[in-house]
């Protein structure tokens, strides 16, 4: 019949697709690359112990990049991302100045500073129809305004709690325990994308979000959830950075911004929403971190470093936007 | 009748996608001044023939012949200039543009490098002149006409372009049937004109009517090519699909529950100025059809119930008992069991980019999941029920829903709702666009639902599957119910005089 020679090429498609996802295993095919050059300039770039070091230093923005992937996802931006994690280390390592109590509780406060503040975004968002930048770049001004206004502008006093350091920077049998906080909330997403019906949701309204209201999701909440959790990740991110650095600084999370982003991109994810997978996150962090690591170890000056930083990362948007038409 | 030189011809004309052969050395002669349809099944090669002469793609070999001279298009902008102008199927009006700035948008007159918006003005006023959409503004913007009138200001913008072959791919499905006479004409007044039509729809009355001779295209060849009218509809079917036609319609046996309380019961129903006071029952085995010319309300009436429309005032009953239906996620739950198949699959039904898999069990996550975590074994199973019961065609259910066609496509829409087990199924204009064969096994499936207890709510813009599936029909006008139609009331001239409202016979109660 007709109709099964029509679905002769979806076969072929989906084959294709589901055997090698491109963006992945392009941006694994960059990490590789990185290292091979890097190697040639130094032969540490080989060693465990750096490249354990590097993971540490990318589960920080690996964690934050999770929560930025979740936002993506639906099509949406945060761009509150580099307050929330300086919200996060500051309310944490505040909650510590309060004795025992403070300390037991420093983590827990300083993520659900960061979740309130995302549900400011999530509200703004999902049930007043503001655009996630807009709202997402005011709610950044109002959390910075308000930690200068705690903090006096100064770098706060206070420092990360014990559980904090601990977190950040210790080892459980030589693998640093950041890497493994990484590893454990990468699971989690992957399982809440994957095994969910709030992951499928996520998916559904980034792709059509009528199609995904007339289906009976309640679409509203579901964006709403999804920024609390990009708002409580990045804080959390900000509560390990604290714990890595001993305390909280100003501005601490400015650096985070556009790392995160390019990281989900690179990974794969449609900034468009809709498509991407967790393991791309993944890839595209590890990249951003080496690439980061690389550039600097070679000693190029900042400004330089910052122009190639950039360059690579439109090359790569550049490729993987042709990639996705021609498929 | 024969000329020496046919104004455009194609010859051993061949296209493979991948492993499929979409057109498999396959010909075709347009003359001037003939009206030529073009008929087969969903992937019967059509789309791809009407590609490749409207220079969208390229063939793999075999030529075409323009005055008898050979001629290959790089471009759609080439085969424009060479007078070929296609209408696809999906409208390709920018909608925030106004009518004019979209009948010019690819050629646009200008002065000194400026648009000339005086010329531009009128180019529009006779390309919509020409085009039979007179009483549409140039200055309209397109996003505040309704379906049927984007769909004449799609024809003036093609005839803007000074077309020697218009190619009309499907461009009446979402017609009504005033406007497709109004379109009839314009093609007729083409036609005398001189320019060659080639016209390509599943609607065969319209066929029967337009065109002056037929070809039938199956499995990528042409299979035959007759004067119209020379064949009957069951022969034309039967080489369209190449199997042993049957009826298109199932038999309609009486599965109404008469006795027992409505399972849907509207009273009264307001919203803005679309809807007038509408008041419906529908029972337990019983198909109830909308009809009316498009845009009175039948759509509206559909959103309304299932809870999408905000102001809608009146009561809405089901099991005789009052509810507050106020969203999808309150119409689908199992107290209610309401489904909503939505006009556009594209855009309401599906998400194409993701799998058969994910689509199907989009709308039944409730159903498959435990505290949020999907069930993947239950969801398998359901899928698999789903699938075997309304044959879907695909690859794997992890194949992107957009790489399905168009019919297989809506089955999914459907299939997606039974998934939930619905009690109450509103579907509007479920079969726009897509094959025979499909139409068939939607009418067979609306039946067999009945048979076991649905109530089902049907909107269609086509005439006959009101007739052929409905019990009872409801005619809408203005956004209120002019007449009701019983069993063998239900014509097709009793639907067209009640939609036009010149019939002032009193409602059948």
């Amino acid at each position: 019949m007709t109709t099964d020679k029509l679905d002769a090429p979806a076969t072929s498609r989906t084959n294709w697709t589901s055997r090698i996802d491109l963006p992945v295993a392009t941006a694994f095919g960059c990490i590789i690359l990185l290292l091979l050059v890097g190697s040639l300039y130094s032969p540490n770039f080989l060693s465990p112990e750096y490249l354990l070091q590097q993971l540490k230093v990318g589960a920080f923005l690996g964690v934050i990049a999770t929560g930025m992937m979740l936002v993506i996802l639906l099509g949406q931006i945060d761009l509150s991302v580099p307050w929330a994690v300086t919200l996060g280390a500051m309310m944490a390592s505040a909650a510590t100045a309060y004795g025992p109590m403070g300390e037991v509780f420093a983590i827990p406060f300083g993520v659900l500073c960061g979740v309130l503040m995302g549900l400011v975004n999530g509200i703004g968002v999902a049930y007043l129809r503001i655009p996630s930048m807009i709202i997402t770049l005011a709610v950044n001004a109002v959390a910075q305004g308000l930690m200068v206004a705690y903090t006096g502008g100064f770098a706060p006093q206070d420092s990360a709690s014990p559980a904090m350091r601990y977190l950040a920077a210790g080892t459980i049998l030589g693998v640093p325990n950041a890497v493994i906080v990484w590893a454990i909330t990468g699971a989690v997403a992957v399982f809440l994308l994957g095994r969910t019906t709030f992951g499928r949701a996520i998916y559904g309204i980034g792709n059509k979000e009528a199609a995904a209201y007339l289906s009976g999701v309640p679409t509203q909440r579901v964006v709403m959830i999804a920024f609390a959790l990009c708002g409580g990740l990045a804080a959390f991110g900000g509560v390990l950075l604290a714990g890595y650095a001993g305390k909280a600084a100003q501005s601490m999370g400015d650096a985070y911004l556009l790392p995160a982003i390019a990281a989900v991109v690179l990974g794969g994810t449609s900034i468009l929403g809709g498509r991407g997978n967790y393991l791309g996150t993944v890839a595209g962090v590890i990249l951003i971190t080496l690439l980061q690591s690389i550039l600097s170890v070679m000693q190029i000056a900042e400004f330089g470093r910052q122009i190639i930083y950039g360059a690579v990362i439109i090359v790569m948007l550049l490729l993987y936007g042709r990639e996705r038409t021609g498929r | 009748m024969v000329d020496a030189v046919p104004l455009f011809r194609m010859e051993g004309m061949s296209k493979r996608y991948g492993g499929v052969q979409a057109l498999d050395k396959a010909d075709l002669i347009v003359r001037s001044g003939k009206v030529h349809a073009i008929l087969g099944e969903n992937g019967a090669g059509k789309s791809t023939l009407i590609k490749i002469m409207s220079g969208v793609v390229a063939p793999d070999e075999g030529r075409m012949l323009l005055d008898g001279q050979e001629v290959s298009f790089a471009s759609p902008a080439a085969a424009n200039v060479a007078g070929i102008v296609c209408i696809f199927q999906e409208l390709s009006l920018i909608p925030d543009l106004s009518v004019a700035d979209n009948i010019v948008i690819s050629n646009p007159p200008t002065w000194l490098g400026m648009i000339d918006r005086k010329a531009q003005h009128a180019i529009a006023m006779e390309a919509l002149q020409r085009a039979g959409g007179a009483d549409i503004h140039p200055m309209e913007l397109v996003k505040n006409l309704p379906l049927s009138r984007r769909q004449i200001v799609e024809i003036a913008k093609a005839l803007a372009r000074k077309p020697r072959v218009l190619i009309l791919d499907e461009a009446t499905s979402a017609l009504t049937a005033a406007d497709v006479e109004t379109v009839f004409g314009v093609l007729k007044r083409l036609r005398s004109e001189g320019i060659a039509l080639l016209y390509i729809s599943h609607r065969m009355h319209e066929i029967a009517e337009l065109a002056d001779d037929c070809t039938v295209f199956r499995n990528g060849r042409r299979i035959a090519t007759y004067p119209a009218g020379s064949k009957t509809g069951d022969e034309v079917v039967e080489l369209m699909i190449g199997r042993e036609y049957s009826s298109v319609f199932p038999p309609k046996l009486d599965t109404v529950h008469r006795s027992a309380t409505p399972v849907l019961e509207a009273r009264d129903l307001h919203w803005m100025q679309r809807l007038n006071g509408i008041s419906l029952t529908a029972r337990a085995g019983e198909v109830v059809g909308l009809g009316g010319l498009d845009g009175q309300g039948q759509r509206e009436l559909l959103l309304a119930l299932f809870g999408v429309l905000r102001g809608v005032s009146g009561a809405v009953l089901v099991d005789g008992v009052q509810r507050v239906i106020n969203g999808p996620r309150t119409a689908k739950a199992p107290d209610i069991g309401m489904a909503l198949i939505p006009e556009d699959r594209k855009t309401e039904g599906l998400m194409l980019p993701m799998s058969v898999r994910d689509n199907l069990s989009f709308a039944a996550m409730s159903q498959i999941s435990r505290g949020g975590i999907i069930d993947r074994r239950a969801e398998s199973a359901a899928i698999d029920r789903m699938i075997k019961l309304l044959a879907i065609k695909m690859a794997s259910p992890a194949a992107a829903v957009g790489s399905l066609s168009g019919g297989n496509q809506q089955k999914v829409v459907i299939a997606k709702w039974l998934m939930v087990g619905p009690r109450i199924i509103l579907l509007n204009d479920p079969t726009r666009g897509i094959d025979v064969g499909t139409k068939q096994e939607i009418y067979a499936l609306l039946r067999k639902l009945a048979a076991e207890g649905a109530a089902i709510i049907l909107y269609s813009t086509d005439y006959d599957e009101l007739i052929g599936c409905c019990d009872r029909v409801l005619v809408l006008y203005d956004g209120a119910i002019k007449r009701e139609l019983v069993g063998p009331d239900i014509t097709e001239h009793a639907l067209i005089a009640s939609a036009l409202n010149i019939d002032h016979k009193e409602a059948v109660a």
